[in-house]
């Protein structure tokens, strides 16, 4: 396994909420402790994945690695809780591309657009109200 | 950023937002997931896991033996180790009442390692 990474730690308040919603109170020492044991699970998950990645001769890890690094390392209670969190994963990851990609386009669109024809467009792109389109509307 | 591939918009606001130290119990939702668009979606991404991606990810690239991990892989352990978390806080919590505390010591955690198999790897790792 790799080096020890003390700068690597995990935030001190974030794994402070999941113990108390999980458990109880935890001490500071005990509140360290658990921090430190969740960064040496990280490593612990990582190398473990990664060596099912290597076997399959694939450069990348993926979400499946890990899956088997879970049941390697005898967790597999947590595979159905992750499953349903990688598909809630996907689907906002789906939602945030062509968030960005319909951005994309209307910037192409305006960018692109110096005419008249372009009020019909812009009536079309009514929740894009930003200053370009009142530029372009004090022109005509 | 070598080591992830992933859709370049969407890494980055990963990394803006999982950079920071700031307190995430400030924050009242969690998995809300209800499809907005925009930063509102961006922000909602990272209450699917408590931890920063960011983090995990630095985490991941300690190991000199990983190239890449892709985006999906470094959100599936952030989830797992809050899960991880949970279970130990939990296994822990057993010993303390044991000992008729409410508060978790240090010596609950070692108690709960020592017993239950799944946490034999992390005997002799921590301080």
């Amino acid at each position: 396994m790799a080096e020890r990474p003390e700068d690597l730690n995990l935030p001190n308040a974030v794994i402070t909420r999941i113990i108390k919603e999980a458990s109880t109170c935890p001490l500071r020492e005990a509140r360290r402790a658990i921090s430190q044991a969740a960064s040496v699970f990280v490593l612990y998950a990582t190398s473990c994945a990664n060596n099912f990645a290597m076997k399959a001769k694939r450069k990348t890890l993926n979400a499946g690695d890990v899956m088997s690094a879970m049941e390697e390392m005898e967790f597999e209670r947590f595979l159905q809780p992750l499953r349903e969190a990688l598909e809630a994963y996907k689907k906002g990851q789906k939602g945030k591309k062509e968030a960005s990609e319909q951005k994309r386009k209307d910037k192409e669109k305006k960018s692109s657009s110096t005419d008249e024809n372009d009020k019909s467009r812009d009536e079309e792109e009514d929740e894009h109200m930003d200053d370009e389109q009142e530029g372009e509307n004090e022109g005509e | 950023m070598a080591a992830t591939e992933s859709a370049a918009p969407a890494e980055s606001e990963l990394d803006r937002g999982g950079a920071e130290d700031e307190p995430r119990g400030a924050e009242p939702e969690e998995d809300a997931g209800t499809g907005q668009a925009g930063p509102i979606a961006a922000a909602q991404q990272h209450r699917l896991a408590k931890l920063p991606l960011s983090r995990i990810k630095s985490l991941m690239k300690a190991d000199p033996d990983v190239s890449l991990a892709s985006q999906e892989s470094v959100f599936i352990i952030a989830k797992a180790t809050e899960l991880f978390v949970e279970m130990i806080a939990k296994d822990a919590l057993v010993y303390a009442q044991q000992g008729k505390r409410k508060t978790l010591q240090r010596k609950d955690l070692d108690n709960a390692i020592e017993a239950i198999d799944e946490f034999a790897f992390l005997e002799g790792t921590l301080d």
